[in-house]
């Protein structure tokens, strides 16, 4: 096909056809996202689930058959016997949608979700088909059939821009806008309750694969190949099933054999059983499945020896089932049952990939010979044991695989219960109403639960996930789309195996080597590359239709020897066959793929040493778009690239999916990476063609741009080749903390906590990725003119000057929003609430915060100045009526709501609207203005976090003979040991920008060197390094050393002195221990714990110790029995001692214990345990 | 702040709004907030903000809708109805949206806030003295020499095809980055040039920001520094009495004359002078002098928010 092309355009357009550079990748890369997007793998899960899952797993539920129990009647004969079917056909989603209290429907738009806490989902509705048949006491059987239409099954919560959302046609900035949306809003996400949630894909191992691995010491087992078999797109769980050689047996000659396990049987057994139950009879067939060529491999055959003859007793197929029914779960069954069982077992419970119908015996035999094979190979030490942390064997369950896996709990459960519900109906005699037995609240709360906690499962059940759900990080546009592409992965977080959490080989442009988190998470949680594709996955018929085609032979009809010489082909795990010319087919299969004969997504692996073609088109691989190179020249030219750019006026336009059509790029995945040969960069393919085919490599792929293998975060970093690679996990971290501009419509939004920054700026020096994380257009943070000195001493050990000065012009200034939510709850007919101004007069409980801001209306109205723990809205509950009918002097409670108490502010808006039932629901946002001081946290790009020491006005601060005085100074030590080369690169290149007005360019592979920027620097007039000579502030004399001043770009952090600082004196206790409280925002007290305590026992002042807390703090009097050491009942008033248990009398004696002991003593007590105080004489 | 519905909030147009620059030559005669004893005391004047956008698209307000209250006040945003320069932008408007406001600009000091500086840049710098050995130079390549005029960045020397000579072309714009002394060390010619700097010779720089006029804002610096010398003196005087008999030793070295001389040299250096105190510590004993508050003059007026804001 290109061919053809090529031949037509050569003779117009010669220069067009030549290679294109680095620089030309950008406008590939330009159109994959203009195509895609940067979350295109949630919406693609998600339109899959709508689309197609739902209407699945709907039509792979068997009908609902239900009989009436008729009560026998004595004296009335049963002359008819009914059977009800109800079957579901088609399913309708509709746009989401509200209804409001009052009964009106209006279309739902995510803007008015999110401000009036509503769920934004769409309603599901179903055909359902009622047929009813009645048996007539003639035994005929009449039929009457009943269609419901449209009945509503439930809503379904609507992933925003995703196809069924209603912003989905408003494709244009100015529709967006119109809407209350931000344009740069890529959707991705879910609105629950008003709060955003996203899905964070889930990383499994791999079904359907045959794993082997090596056991170590205590284990039994030496080796063990395991398969975990899952029939494609089935809602049965995993079927596992292992085959393991054995260490060492009971008996001395058991080293070696193998065996096997499988579900439902209790122990494992001789492998060779499991084949004679499966129809394998003869130890020569037997042999023939594992070995194929008995003649070529007698190494194997030796080693197989020792499963021969453990399996010696049982010689017949019926002998064999019957040893597995022995072992079954039913007991005491006759011996033909157990063979049924045994062999009903092997069908429908053996590696039901293959098939879990009768009459696949040859199919399942194949496979476990393949599996045993493998075992083989490995124990005979001629291959290496399979890698659990390669990405090939991994699968992402994203949004939609995860919604249908809740989705099929959920309609089980709706069918369950419209089952018991149409059982009732019937029985009682009545005819089954349909619309009543479905309880479409099942499948709308069990989402809405799901996805509004995070807990992924049924509510109340075993065995459920938490945290696949997670509020939308909202801090800085960055943040947001990093959550919108992590991953996942849920095993053990307290494991301390730390293969799991390393950077893998097979991650290489998949997943972002420098952002994961610190700690606990390292490695767990990963983020994803900015190309990675997550296939969607497609129906694999397609693909084994045209294999069928294509001459492969089915195992029924071969004999083991021809396995031996030709190629074995897998689609998905399951082995198809047997194919002769393999390189024909895979060449033919590749071309398919390249011209979207069937999908692109499809992965094509052949595997030589293995003698294997693997072929995958399920969902949750990773993959990645290459160029595809052809004797080492890649298929893009430049008309390609012209194409794309300016399209003439003749030309069809040119975007990603044409440069996919035309067989230009294409998606690999990480196990079909393994085969490929991929050049790093355009000029490798080239040096390779002219070291020529003897000594030069042959490539079949090229990478579009290494930069590409960095994800969201990383890629705001300039220059991260030039750093330490911590320091860039450490931005990557940090990043998402900055302050910016999270979103263009934040002023008609109401988050909780929001943070914008005054006068963001845009990097002057920016990496290419950044014009499709739209860092330019929603910034964070600013350019700061920045000397790294040391000056006053007032920025050691990570703590900046700041240049007041300039802070006074509106350096790193922000507001600080926060939003209060209060509604009217209805409970009860008695306890009415009311948002109101309380009246004192008939009020209790008054809060002690001033009421005088509010209004008549109860609420504060905007540009209040609010602080404290002013009331912000108020709110009374009617109390409920003395039962005496006494006239009290309150009739209602207040419950307002005040202002937090360490904060302060101005009201900016206040929104008064209902909720979804209809209540009056209030939500105030408080605006507060943070100028930077003393304390508060600063960053670069390069994870160089500091706070600042001292803010110096700008005739205290170094200057320039050009008057150029830092805004920002930082200590120069921070530099050596953290290695942020970066850092310094940046600064450099961004005096070159600013001087010469450009934007520079940091994007980390390419071929800029710090002798290009310098030699720049030097022509603009400037010291070559960025060094300038500066006059000390205080004293005017010129500072000895030269100074590194440069502009760098400084982030604001969200981390505040003011949001942190606390002190307290006395304050708050718990009621129940008597302990202070926990907390800033409590007022809590700061813990004195164990090691300061033994800090002062070690310096000698153990009184001190005691007097602090335990006098002044703890101290509580008692009165104690002395006859029984139990705490006595005493009247002080009337000085009265009385023992509980001596009511004779007792010597009663006071003692001051700690309160915490005497609670202590007391839950003794209540557990039935005495604590007894004895006093010494 | 009677009406705001732009997208800017309050606070940020109070404080953009302060960020306006005002002429305030009149300034001088006012007082500061604190300092007000009386009514004949100016202390503030206002002006009116009231603007609408009824136009599609984007309009600006900007320092040309503030409207003096008192226009005998003269005080008014620098560059005002100054056709040949941009105004300053304080926010912009869309459609709908409308701005209403009055704003009072005070007197006060750089020290207080920094919209009250009056310049832009001032700074200062040592004359530097360039001497170039011809001797050394005689016995170098042309390219040597060439390279050498080249590594300074900011030009200070040229070659003179003619001469075959290195000369010092404008000696005021080296940098004191030392860059040809290292060139001529890797030359092999260490001697090929020695600069130093005259103590008694620098040359200032100040850009105001068109709140004063330049020269008078050199003018009060001065005034202002010598007060502050005399005060010290004064002060020096009174402790070196109460410290009966042992004069100080510090306090010697500052003597007026002293000053006096530092002051003609920064005069000679440009017949410019000095603002704000950036690098007013000359050399010698005045550093210790100047260690307070360096601050200069009550010259920029800057613009509290007013009205019935709070």
């Amino acid at each position: 096909m290109y061919g053809a092309d090529e031949d037509h355009m050569e003779v117009a357009m010669e220069q067009e056809d030549d290679e294109i550079v680095q620089e030309d990748s950008w406008n590939v890369i330009s159109a994959f996202f203009d195509d895609k997007g940067l979350v295109r793998q949630q919406l693609d899960s998600f339109n899959e689930f709508v689309n197609v899952t739902i209407q699945e797993i709907i039509d792979e539920t068997p009908e609902i058959v239900i009989k009436p129990e008729s009560q026998h009647l004595p004296g009335v004969d049963a002359a008819e016997e009914k059977e009800y079917i109800i079957k579901f056909g088609q399913v309708y989603l509709s746009r989401p949608q509200i209804t409001e209290q009052d009964g009106e429907s209006v279309v739902l738009f995510p803007k008015e979700a999110r401000l009036r806490n509503l769920t934004y989902c769409a309603p599901l509705y179903v055909d359902v088909t009622k047929t009813e048949y009645t048996r007539m006491s003639d035994d005929s059987v009449e039929e009457k059939q009943e269609v419901f239409q449209h009945v509503h099954l439930g809503k379904v919560p609507i992933m925003l821009k995703s196809e069924r959302c209603n912003l989905h046609e408003a494709s244009t900035e100015q529709e967006a806008t119109n809407l209350g949306e931000c344009p740069y809003d890529q959707g991705g996400y879910f609105v629950i309750n008003g709060s955003e949630k996203v899905l964070i894909a889930q990383e499994r191992m791999a079904n359907n694969h045959v794993y082997v691995f090596k056991k170590s010491q205590p284990s039994k087992y030496t080796f063990c190949a395991e398969i975990r078999s899952v029939v494609e797109g089935s809602t049965r769980s995993a079927s596992s099933m292992s085959i393991m050689m054995l260490a060492k047996g009971k008996k001395a000659g058991a080293a070696g054999v193998i065996r096997a396990q499988i579900p439902y049987i209790r122990a494992e057994f001789p492998i060779f059983i499991l084949f004679r139950a499966l129809g394998f009879v003869s130890d020569r067939d037997i042999l023939e499945h594992i070995v194929y060529d008995l003649d070529a491999d007698p190494a194997m055959l030796e080693a197989l020896r020792a499963s021969v003859e453990e399996a010696q007793e049982v010689q017949t197929q019926e002998e064999a089932l019957n040893y597995l029914g022995k072992r079954g779960t039913v007991t005491g069954a006759s011996k033909a049952d157990r063979i049924q069982y045994a062999r009903n077992l092997l069908i429908k419970e053996l590696l039901p990939h293959l098939g879990t119908e009768e009459f696949m015996e040859t199919r399942k035999g194949y496979f476990v010979g393949y599996m045993v094979h493998r075992l083989m190979l490995v124990a005979l030490g001629r291959r290496a044991e399979d890698d659990r942390d390669h990405y090939a064997n991994k699968r992402l369950d994203l949004g939609g695989p995860l919604l249908a896996g809740l989705f099929r709990l959920l309609f089980r459960k709706l069918c369950k219960e419209m089952r018991m519900q149409a059982q009732k109906m019937v029985d009682a005699g009545k005819e089954i109403n349909v619309l009543s037995a479905i309880n479409e609240k099942v499948i709308t709360r069990g989402l809405k639960y799901s996805l509004a906690t995070g807990n992924w499962g049924e509510q109340g059940k075993q065995g459920i996930r938490a945290g696949v759900s997670q509020v939308l990080a909202r801090l800085t546009y960055a943040s947001t789309l990093s959550h919108l592409r992590r991953v996942n992965s849920p095993i053990g977080r307290e494991g301390k195996l730390a293969k799991p959490r390393q950077l893998h080989n097979s991650l290489w442009g998949m997943f972002c080597p420098a952002e994961t988190p610190e700690g606990q998470a390292v490695g767990l949680v990963k983020n994803m590359a900015l190309m990675c594709y997550i296939t969607v996955g497609t129906p694999s018929l397609p693909v084994v239709a045209h294999l069928e085609e294509f001459n492969t032979e089915a195992l029924d009809e071969v004999t083991p020897a021809d396995i031996a010489a030709s190629t074995k082909v897998f689609i998905n795990g399951v082995w198809l066959g047997i194919q002769r010319d393999p390189t024909a087919l895979i060449k033919n299969l590749r071309a398919m793929r390249r011209q979207v004969a069937f999908s692109t997504e499809v992965s094509i692996i052949y595997d030589g040493p293995l003698k294997e073609l693997r072929i995958f088109t399920d969902y949750g691989r990773t993959s990645r778009p290459l160029y595809i190179v052809e004797g080492n020249r890649l298929l893009v030219s430049k008309h390609h690239i012209r194409r794309l750019i300016n399209p003439a006026p003749d030309e069809e336009e040119y975007a990603w999916p044409q440069l996919v059509a035309d067989g230009l790029v294409e998606y690999i995945d990480a196990e079909e990476e393994e085969t490929t040969m991929i050049a790093m960069t355009i000029a490798d393919l080239r040096n390779a063609r002219e070291a020529g085919a003897a000594t030069g490599t042959t490539y079949t792929h090229c990478e579009i741009h290494p930069a590409m293998i960095l994800g969201v975060c990383a890629s705001i970093i300039p220059f991260p080749d030039h750093n330490q690679s911590p320091r860039n996990t450490y931005q990557s971290a940090m990043g998402k903390q900055a302050m910016g501009m999270y979103c263009t419509n934040y002023q008609t939004r109401m988050d909780t906590q929001g943070f914008v920054l005054y006068y963001p700026q845009k990097p002057l020096v920016c990496t290419r990725a950044m014009d499709y994380l739209k860092f330019r257009e929603l910034p964070a943070g600013i350019n700061a003119i920045v000397a790294i000195m040391c000056y006053t001493g007032y920025n050691q050990e990570d703590s900046l000057m700041l240049n007041g000065s300039s802070i006074d012009r509106g350096f790193h200034r922000s507001i600080f929003y926060r939003a209060y939510k209060e509604e009217v709850k209805k409970s009860g007919v008695m306890a009415r609430e009311e948002i109101e101004a309380p009246d004192p007069s008939i009020t209790a409980k008054m809060k002690h915060g001033t009421y005088d801001k509010l209004d008549a209306d109860g609420l504060v109205p905007p540009g209040t100045r609010v602080s404290g723990e002013d009331i912000i809205c108020g709110k009374t509950v009617q109390l409920p009526d003395d039962p005496t009918g006494a006239v009290q002097r309150h009739t209602k409670k207040d419950a307002s709501l005040a202002l937090r108490g360490h904060e302060a502010g101005v009201i900016d808006q206040v929104m008064l609207t209902t909720n979804d039932e209809g209540q009056k629901f209030v939500k105030i946002r408080v605006r507060t203005i943070c100028i930077p001081q003393v304390g508060d946290k600063f960053a670069s790009r390069h994870g160089q976090k500091g706070t600042c020491g001292i803010t110096y006005t700008m005739e205290d601060m170094p200057f320039t003979a050009e008057g150029i005085v830092p805004d920002i100074i930082v200590n120069p030590h921070a530099i050596p040991s953290r290695m942020t080369i970066g850092h310094l690169v940046e600064a450099l290149m961004s005096k070159v920008a600013s001087l010469m007005g450009s934007e520079g360019d940091a994007t980390p592979f390419t071929k800029v060197t710090v002798d290009n920027v310098s030699q720049m620097l030097h022509d603009l007039g400037y010291q070559r390094r960025g060094w300038e000579v500066m006059y000390s502030g205080h004293t005017g004399r010129q500072v000895k050393a030269q100074i590194f001043l440069n502009p760098t770009y400084y982030q604001r952090l969200k981390h505040m002195v003011d949001f942190k600082i606390h002190s307290r004196g006395r304050g708050p206790v718990q009621v129940l221990t008597r302990q202070p409280a926990e907390g800033r925002a409590r007022d809590g007290g700061l813990r004195f714990g164990e090691m300061e305590r033994d800090c002062i026992i070690s310096h000698g002042s153990a009184a001190f110790l005691k007097e602090r807390l335990f006098d002044q703090s703890d101290a509580y009097r008692i009165h104690v029995c002395e006859r029984s050491g139990l705490i006595a009942v005493a009247n002080l008033k009337k000085q009265q001692f009385t023992s509980t248990i001596y009511k004779d009398g007792s010597n009663i004696y006071q003692v001051f214990i700690p309160y915490a002991c005497k609670l202590l003593f007391q839950e003794l007590m209540a557990m039935c345990i005495a604590p007894r105080m004895q006093f010494e004489k | 702040m009677e009406n705001n519905t732009t997208v800017l909030n309050d606070e940020f147009l109070a404080h953009r709004l302060g960020l306006i620059p005002l002429v305030s030559a009149e300034a001088v005669h006012w007082k500061r907030p604190f300092e007000w004893s009386g009514d004949a005391d100016i202390i503030e004047t206002s002006f009116s903000l009231d603007v609408a956008c009824n136009q599609d698209g984007v309009m600006d307000v900007t320092s040309n809708d503030l409207i003096p209250m008192d226009p005998d006040r003269a005080v008014e945003p620098v560059n005002c109805r100054n056709t040949e320069e941009k105004p300053i932008v304080i926010v912009k408007l869309r459609r709908g949206q409308a701005l209403k406001l009055t704003a009072r600009a005070r007197k006060g000091i750089g020290k207080d806030h920094a919209k009250f500086i009056p310049v832009a840049t001032a700074v200062f710098q040592f004359k530097p003295k360039i001497v170039l050995n011809a001797a050394a130079m005689a016995d170098m390549t042309d390219d040597e020499k060439q390279a050498f005029v080249h590594s300074d960045p900011s030009k200070t020397f040229k070659f003179n095809p003619i001469t075959r000579m290195i000369e010092v072309d404008n000696d005021e714009s080296y940098m004191y980055d030392d860059e040809c002394i290292l060139k001529a060390r890797e030359l092999g010619r260490p001697d090929l040039v020695t600069i130093t700097q005259c103590q008694d010779h620098f040359i200032f720089r100040v850009e105001g920001t068109g709140v004063l006029p330049v020269e008078s804002i050199v003018r009060q610096a001065i005034a202002y520094l010598q007060k502050k010398c005399l005060d010290l003196e004064a002060a020096a005087k009174d402790a070196v009495a109460l410290a009966s008999g042992q004069p100080l030793p510090g306090a010697d070295d500052m003597g007026p004359g002293g000053q006096g001389q530092d002051m003609d040299g920064g005069m000679g250096g440009m017949g410019g002078g000095m603002g704000m105190g950036m690098g007013m510590g000359g050399p010698g004993g005045m550093d210790m002098g100047m260690g307070g508050p360096p601050m200069g003059m009550g010259g920029g007026m800057g613009m509290g928010m007013g009205g019935p804001m709070y």
